[in-house]
């Protein structure tokens, strides 16, 4: 579905769920639903394990102790990080990047809400705007705190990430949701502190079409969205170096992200929601295994 | 060379603008938002470049079209020196008015005013021509466009002021109209007069004075100092009635326009050439006091009678003429039915008081009317008769000759059917009221002469006379003056008269109380004298007249005259000029102050008028008016340089013309920009395709 055409429709909830189903129904096979129950491999008890996860069968038959381990923690905890900066209000073509994100964010809640997982939600410019702590019941908190996020403040990802890692301190998942304005070294040191405590992460680059294409044809005075500097451009000029700019900062966020296990995924706003919502599940299908 | 607006040359300073925007602003022409700038501020940019000036052809236009632009708005004109000496180039037609009012009589006015015309005729160039128009309160071409010196010269030397009272709208038109003929390039009026104040405020016509394009007013002023003057006032003359003479009172006041009090002044009225008393009066400066004279009996027709002042600075304006005759009575016969003459009790002794006019009445029966009542009488009225078929006849003819008719229906009324169309109507059945509720006359024509001294509140209450009979009217064909509130004519005139034939009304109801109670009424007795007075076409002759008043001939009125006019009529002017006057559709206008002796030729000396011709009062005044405000007031700006005719300001078209300069410039300013846009949009398209 055309994200233009979701952008219009008002209600997040009715987005998402259209979103999910559809994507779902079109599935041949869950390649998550239900595999958290599997078992996976016993392990030899160690001081401080719960005794309630002991396999007392196991310990019948070899008199040991042996900790039954599944195949994921079914009830594990989500959150979006969604980037609502000045300079995700920018849009070409009908949609924003905030508002892109915005749905992308609802279908992935919702998404996770039918899996009975806890869902949480942050927002955040040079600091945390919204925060709603990872719960069953959040959904439409989250839905309702997504649905009225206003861009306000230029942004910078360390000092929020930093308060959510101190914040978010149950291991859980993770979707961060940015344009990633920044140079990706500092990136990188900003969300690393949230992947070391050890959340699982997909980084979700959004940029509207006009960022990576480049299609202006008059000279014109640019103006940042977020410092309101202006600056005389003249885009025949400037196109092509803009263009591998652009390129070679999404490379770099794709090694980086890669050197610490993050799944990055590059977002047009142009492209279906399916395409991101399948970057995510194919990555978690990767992920399933956990340890 | 001048401007208009020299302080919007300080815009020249905006030829500044386009180095800035060259030089600053040149490539911040759209402003585009974008989320972030960090990958365009790392791309070199190149920002030498719009530090300098790469178009220099485009840089050049840009500030001679902002220059062009300001010097235009700044309207620069060429001096009058330049541009005079461009429109004194041509021949010119010029118009001398010069005023012959009788106020030009005061000092040494008209001399001047002579010399002054004569200094405008040697200036004529060779190829130049004038018109000599001479003009009081009418305007007269003496001279009409000739380049003849000599004849101009004559005529000037013939003229003489006149009687006539200063109006400066008739010559205008007139010297406008002379020179819209004109074909020469230049043209101008010179205006010689006293500048009265009276002769262009608050007279007819001067809002629709027009001069023609390119023309130019010179005022030549011929008054000067302070004025002083005393001028009598029209009298006022009381009629009354003294032994079965009239008798005059006559009231004469003067006026004193001067600045300083006048004692002892005397007015004096002359009678037919002798002076019957003289009175002394003080009057102060600005102001006015009026004597009473003693009465004096009206002896004979046309007594001519003047109030006199002694000389002054302005002799005309210190006589007044005036005529007086004795009342003229109006004859009329009253036609009751045999024994029945009480019945006119209440309409003879409402005529027998009537002043103006007074009314001669005489009783008949149908049978003991004669041919020589009726060649003497004014009006008839038949009061409830049965009209025989002869004495109908005879009516006829007596109308046809210029007689009043009145003829009031009771019930014994008839008349006979051959002589329907005399009447406005037949009486028909009669309308008995006695048993229902009486009418009451319920319309009135009030713009009909014989209503309208009754068309203001409380001024006769028709309403409130009963009605208890009247007849209705068979074949109605005249005018309804008056109806019953059922809608029954009242009143009834004959329309479509013929020329000459008198006037004849129908009143369809009695003239005493046998009918209605009208005859008791307060309004019966004006209503009865303004009927006679209607069909008697009566008018009181003016006392005096005026100079260039028109006044019609005589017209020959039953019970005036002796017979009718066999011949002309001629006017014996105050000069002694005999002036002829066609009896029909003829008028004599007044041109002289004084007595005017009016005769038909054939008619006897008892038909000879005597008419009072006197000056314009309102001329005496003469306190000035600034020429340069006639002279704005006519042609929309301040007049040229009086002292020649030469040195006329030029039109408002040659100055238009020298100003236009301005127009030619901001059309240049405009395509210039023009030109810039097309070379500044190829240069850039170009600039685009090289990088």
């Amino acid at each position: 579905m055309d994200p233009v055409v979701l952008a219009r429709v008002g209600n997040l909830e009715l987005v998402a769920r259209s979103v999910v189903d559809g994507f779902i129904n079109g599935m041949h096979r869950s390649p998550y639903f239900g595999a958290s129950v599997d078992f996976a491999e016993h392990r030899g008890y160690t001081a401080g394990d719960d005794i309630r996860r002991v396999d007392w069968k196991l310990f019948g038959r070899t008199d040991r102790f042996y900790i039954k381990e599944y195949e994921a923690d079914t009830n594990a905890n989500f959150a979006c990080l969604l980037d609502v900066s000045k300079s995700m209000a920018f849009g070409s073509r009908g949609i924003t990047k905030l508002d892109y994100g915005r749905i992308l964010a609802a279908c992935l809640t919702y998404l996770v809400h039918k899996q009975r997982d806890r869902v949480g939600f942050a927002a955040f410019d040079d600091d945390i705007v919204e925060l709603v702590p990872p719960s069953a019941k959040h959904m439409d908190v989250t839905l309702h705190v997504l649905d009225r996020l206003k861009p306000s403040k230029p942004g910078r990802l360390m000092p929020p990430m930093k308060k959510l890692a101190e914040t978010f301190a149950r291991r859980g998942l993770l979707v961060l949701v940015s344009d990633f304005y920044e140079d990706p070294e500092a990136v990188l040191e900003a969300v690393a502190p949230l992947r070391f405590r050890g959340h699982d992460m997909i980084v979700f680059h959004v940029l509207d079409p006009a960022e990576i294409e480049f299609g202006y044809d008059q000279a014109s005075a640019f103006e940042d969205l977020e410092s309101g500097e202006q600056i005389p451009v003249v885009p025949e000029a400037l196109a092509d170096q803009y263009r591998s700019l652009v390129r070679e900062h999404s490379e770099a966020l794709r090694s980086k992200f890669a050197e610490l296990r993050i799944d990055y995924a590059l977002l047009n706003t142009r492209a279906p929601l399916d395409h991101a919502l399948f970057s995510y599940l194919s990555m978690r299908e990767q992920m399933s295994r956990v340890r | 060379m001048g401007f208009v607006a020299p302080l919007v040359l300080m815009g020249l300073g905006a030829l500044a603008i386009p180095v800035l925007i060259h030089l600053i602003q040149r490539e911040r022409k759209r402003v585009v938002e974008f989320p972030s700038l960090m990958f365009l501020r790392k791309i070199p940019y190149q920002s030498v470049r719009r530090r300098r000036i790469r178009d220099w052809l485009l840089l050049v236009m840009r500030l001679a079209a902002l220059a062009l632009i300001v010097v235009a708005f700044a309207r620069p004109f060429f001096r009058r020196s330049e541009l005079a000496a461009a429109t004194q180039n041509g021949a010119r037609e010029a118009v001398i008015l010069v005023d012959t009012s009788y106020s030009m009589e005061y000092g040494d006015r008209w001399p001047k005013a002579k010399a002054a015309a004569a200094d405008a005729i040697r200036t004529l160039g060779p190829g130049d021509r004038a018109s000599l128009v001479f003009f009081s309160s009418g305007a007269e071409v003496a001279v009409r466009s000739a380049a003849d010196h000599g004849r101009l010269e004559s005529a000037l030397a013939a003229a003489a002021s006149g009687p006539g009272a200063t109006r400066y709208a008739p010559a205008l038109k007139l010297a406008g109209s002379l020179l819209a003929e004109s074909a020469l390039p230049r043209r101008e009026i010179i205006l010689i007069s006293d500048f009265q104040r009276r002769g262009w405020e608050q007279t007819p016509g001067r809002d629709d004075v027009k001069l023609p394009d390119r023309t130019t007013l010179t005022p030549v002023n011929v008054a000067s100092g302070e004025t002083a003057n005393l001028s009598v006032t029209p009298v006022s003359l009381q009629r009354t009635r003294f032994e079965n003479h009239d008798r005059i009172v006559v009231t004469a006041g003067v006026v004193n326009r001067g600045t300083k009090p006048v004692t002892g002044t005397t007015l004096a009225l002359d009678v037919d050439g002798q002076t019957i008393q003289s009175l002394a009066t003080d009057v102060a400066p600005g102001g006015s006091s009026s004597v009473t004279f003693n009465p004096f009996t009206v002896a004979s027709r046309n007594m001519r009678g003047t109030v006199r002042l002694p000389a002054d600075g302005l002799k005309r304006d210190n006589v007044f003429h005036f005529v007086v005759s004795p009342s003229e009575p109006v004859r009329l016969i009253v036609v009751n039915r045999g024994g029945a003459e009480r019945e006119a009790l209440y309409l003879s002794r409402a005529l027998a008081i009537s002043e103006s006019p007074r009314v001669e009445l005489t009783a008949r029966t149908p049978a003991t009317v004669t041919d020589a009542d009726l060649r003497l009488a004014a009006v008839v009225l038949v009061n409830d008769v049965q009209v025989p078929d002869e004495l109908a006849d005879r009516l006829t003819r007596f109308v046809a000759a210029g007689g009043g008719l009145l003829v009031a229906a009771g019930p014994h009324a008839t008349w006979p059917a051959h002589a329907a169309d005399t009447l406005p109507g037949l009486p028909g059945d009669p309308v008995d009221r006695t048993t229902s509720t009486p009418s009451r006359l319920g319309s009135l024509e009030y713009s009909h002469p014989i209503f309208e001294l009754f068309r203001a509140p409380r001024t006769g209450d028709f309403s409130a006379a009963r009605f208890y009979g009247f007849r209705a009217v068979q074949k109605p064909t005249g005018q309804v003056l008056a109806r019953f509130d059922d809608g029954t004519p009242a009143l009834m005139e004959s329309k479509d008269r013929k020329a000459g034939a008198g006037r004849v009304l129908l009143w369809t109801s009695t003239m005493d109380l046998e009918w209605n109670d009208l005859p008791v009424k307060p309004v019966f007795l004006p209503f009865i004298h303004t009927v006679t007075k209607y069909l008697a076409v009566f008018t009181e002759p003016p006392a005096s007249l005026t100079v260039g008043q028109v006044i019609p001939a005589p017209r020959k009125i039953p019970g005036r005259g002796a017979g009718p006019a066999r011949g002309g009529t001629i006017a014996v002017a105050p000069s002694g000029a005999r002036v002829s006057i066609e009896t029909e559709d003829g008028a004599l206008e007044l041109g002289e102050q004084g007595f005017y002796d009016v005769r038909t030729q054939g008619a006897g000396a008892d038909s000879a008028t005597t008419l009072a011709s006197n000056v314009d009062l309102s001329e005496s005044d003469l306190s000035p008016l600034d020429p340069r405000e006639l002279a704005a007031a006519v042609a929309g700006r301040a007049p040229g340089d009086p002292a020649g005719p030469g040195h006329g300001r030029p039109s408002d078209e040659a100055q238009a013309q020298a100003q236009r300069l301005w127009w030619y410039l901001l059309v240049a300013g405009g395509l210039l920009l023009a030109a810039e846009t097309l070379l500044s949009n190829r240069l850039s398209q170009n600039g685009a395709r090289v990088s």
